[in-house]
């Protein structure tokens, strides 16, 4: 078991990570999501003996990695947010040398990096420079890197940032089958149909804290007292937002172009009233959506701002 | 591990353009502008080749002597077998065969002198060609002369011509000593052979040698345009490489592929030790190409191989340290501005005051010995001396000047690396 104990980091006079505590399972897949800035790389990197915390401590096993950081490292494999990779390099070229940094060589290794090329979906393109590659297969690369030495544990930072959605899907296919295959995974993202799809468990992380735990179902029952309805419509006033908010001073009420999201407690029967201020205020509402809770709605709850805001 | 590492530094090194171009390309475009740009200025003449031409005038065959030897051999009063033996014996063993055939045909004379063949009515036309160091004129007599002189004591000399040219008084000098050292050795041979030695021990080619390099030692060899603008651009270009390998270090920390080599146990030590084996194999291997450049495309000769190999190997390894040194310095900044510093100002100092552009001495002897304490500045005037045919002691004050920076250097990178990980 992998567990963060109290974790805190400051830079200079910056705490960028606050009192975290985390736990993995083995064979568990678990998301740690959160905004831009919240904190998580920096989690992963004390979590994965990069860096070391200021206070709090990281166990591995029930052993201190901060003191022997060998033992969680030779079955640990990382897949930073950044390519990780020598450009000037081939595939092949790449995966060998990470393959023999970590002591694999001969048959083994070729054994190896085939299989990894197999699984990544870069056989017929091992032999390219990896510089010429799309941003999609250089990720999947990223990945193949780090599953060279067999490692138990896969820790994933954002490894889908600035890819289409072909690659994506291939990526996220590729992870899921490796969790299906019993790898432990702690996968971070500000995607949250990715962390719905690949994670059993899930840690929300806002301004260095984790503000939320729990699974899927867990967090969202944290907002299954509440309904989201989505509203749109040609022109939405300010006017008409601030009428929602009188009328529903508990609402959380959102505006992104033409979208308006209000989330406020089931208890209310809001869509009559809603309409009814909408024409009051000649706003012409042209579709209202009663929304099933998301993982995204439960982030908005909790921080009162979207994801990716 | 070690070797992998190594390995994918050269790589990233010979597939990136940059380096090619700033560790080759500039270099060799510097040394040939710089070389004929300045030879008219720097060059007393044309870069003067250390191997002597010798023509060999020989009037005393042994086809036209052997009758008239055989001759005074009976009126001496030997006959029958032992006459026949005695003939063959001078044939095998007079002194014209064993220059010819022992010493100046040995792979040792060879490269310093080159024998070329004329018959007597050449002489005349030979003595104008300025391209000739030196003719040995043998006289008709001469083997005969030398039979009477040195198997029965007559009192005749068998002299020889020995003409010198003015043109060139180094290859001049190296005829004169190899001729010398023969006329010595056959002159005493007899005496010598009756003592047991055979004669061609008694005229062997060691002492002739280490004539020859007495005579270049003692005659100090001018240095060309082509010569010193090599040797500048080398030692200037080297310090080059430890600051691209310092940058592909920076970008592996900039990109997380630090990150993967820490988790898979490279430690520190390891890791700045493949910096500063690659930065010395790069420097050496740089240093090869120009050197052989200046060979194949300047013609030049590069003398004392063995000063140049002490020079050239301790050299890479200082670039190798100082590559490690550059490596950890960046790893503590976390930024390319130690870099591009070093780029910037300290090659351009260090280039100025180690004399790779102008020979600072002519300026300021001030400057100059300040140049020789510059890592580069010392190599490039170990360099120059062992090429002006100085002797090889006088590199180790040099050698000890660069292997002061490389303890630094390396003392310095362990101290300094970052004991708590990197990151940016």
């Amino acid at each position: 078991m992998l567990q963060a104990i109290n974790l805190h980091k400051k830079f200079k006079t910056k705490e960028v990570v606050r009192q975290v505590n985390m736990q993995l399972e083995a064979g568990e897949s678990v998301g740690l999501i959160g905004p831009n800035g919240a904190g998580k790389s920096t989690t992963i990197s004390m979590l994965s003996s990069l860096i070391m915390p200021t206070s709090g401590d990281v166990e591995w096993q029930g052993v201190s990695i901060t003191k022997n950081p060998e033992s969680l490292r030779k079955v640990l494999g990382i897949v930073p947010q950044e390519i990780a990779l020598y450009p000037e390099l081939s595939a092949r070229e790449n995966l060998a040398f990470f393959g023999r940094i970590y002591g694999l060589k001969g048959p083994t290794l070729n054994e190896r990096i085939e299989e990894v090329l197999q699984k990544i979906g870069l056989t017929d393109r091992q032999k390219d420079i990896v510089k010429t590659f799309s941003g999609g297969m250089k990720r999947r690369l990223n990945i193949g890197a780090a599953l060279l030495h067999k490692p138990s544990i896969l820790i994933m930072d954002e490894p889908t940032v600035g890819i289409d959605p072909q690659s994506r899907a291939y990526i996220l296919d590729t992870v899921k089958q490796l969790v299906e295959e019993g790898m432990t995974l702690l996968y971070t993202s500000h995607y949250m149909e990715e962390v719905e799809l690949l994670c059993d468990k899930i840690y929300i992380m806002d301004q260095g804290a984790i503000i939320a735990h729990g699974t899927k179902d867990e967090l969202k029952s944290l907002v299954s007292d509440n309904q989201t309805i989505e509203l749109k419509a040609h022109i939405l006033s300010t006017k008409f937002e601030s009428a929602l908010i009188n009328q529903f001073p508990k609402a959380t009420v959102r505006k992104e172009e033409d979208l308006l999201t209000v989330t406020l407690a089931k208890s209310e029967e809001p869509l009559a009233t809603i309409f009814a201020l909408a024409a009051n205020n000649d706003v012409m509402i042209t579709s209202a959506i009663v929304k099933i809770p998301t993982l995204e709605d439960v982030f908005l709850n909790l921080t009162g701002r979207a994801l990716r805001d | 591990m070690l070797f992998s590492l190594i390995g994918k530094q050269m790589k990233m090194l010979i597939r990136n353009k940059q380096p090619l171009i700033i560790l080759l390309v500039m270099p060799i475009v510097l040394i040939t502008i710089l070389s004929l740009a300045l030879a008219g200025v720097m060059d007393n003449g044309a870069e003067e080749a250390i191997q002597a031409r010798l023509v060999l005038v020989d009037e005393s065959t042994w086809e036209k002597e052997k009758a008239s030897i055989q001759e005074f051999l009976e009126k001496e009063g030997i006959i029958g077998p032992p006459l026949e033996a005695l003939l063959t014996q001078i044939e095998n063993n007079n002194p014209i065969q064993l220059l010819e055939n022992n010493i100046l045909a040995s792979s040792e004379i060879e490269k310093y002198i080159s024998v070329v063949h004329k018959k007597p009515e050449d002489l005349d036309t030979i003595r104008q060609d300025k391209e000739v160091d030196g003719i040995l004129s043998v006289p008709p007599s001469f083997r005969l002369n030398y039979v009477k002189s040195a198997y029965f004591d007559k009192q005749i000399e068998p002299d020889l011509d020995l003409y010198l040219s003015q043109e060139n008084e180094i290859r001049a000098s190296i005829i004169q000593s190899v001729i010398s050292e023969w006329q010595y050795g056959f002159t005493q041979s007899l005496a010598l052979s009756k003592a047991g030695l055979p004669i061609e021990e008694v005229m062997g080619n060691t002492k002739k040698v280490e004539k020859v390099e007495q005579v270049l030692e003692d005659h100090e060899r001018e240095i060309p345009s082509s010569i010193y603008y090599t040797v500048g651009m080398l030692v200037m270009f080297a310090l080059y490489v430890p600051a691209f390998l310092a940058g592909f270090a920076l970008q592996e920390v900039q990109w997380k592929v630090y990150d993967r080599l820490i988790l898979a146990g490279v430690s520190s030590t390891l890791y700045t030790l493949s910096i500063f084996i690659t930065g010395t194999l790069v420097a050496l291997v740089q240093q090869i190409i120009m050197l052989s450049y200046g060979k194949f495309a300047l013609k030049i000769e590069w003398i004392g191989l063995e000063g140049m190999i002490v020079i050239v190997l301790s050299y890479s390894i200082f670039v190798g340290g100082l590559a490690a040194l550059l490596t950890t310095l960046q790893f503590r900044s976390k930024s390319d501005g130690i870099l591009n510093a070093f780029n910037g100002f300290v090659v351009s100092i260090f280039a100025f005051l180690g004399g790779s552009f102008i020979n600072i001495g002519d300026i300021s002897e001030t400057l100059a010995n300040i140049g020789d304490f510059t890592p580069n500045g010392a190599a490039m005037t170990a360099i120059l001396s062992i090429q002006k045919g100085e002797e090889l002691a006088v590199i180790w004050p040099f050698m000890a000047v660069l292997y002061g920076y490389v303890s630094l250097c390396v003392l310095l990178a362990i101290v300094l690396f970052p004991r708590r990980g990197v990151t940016v």
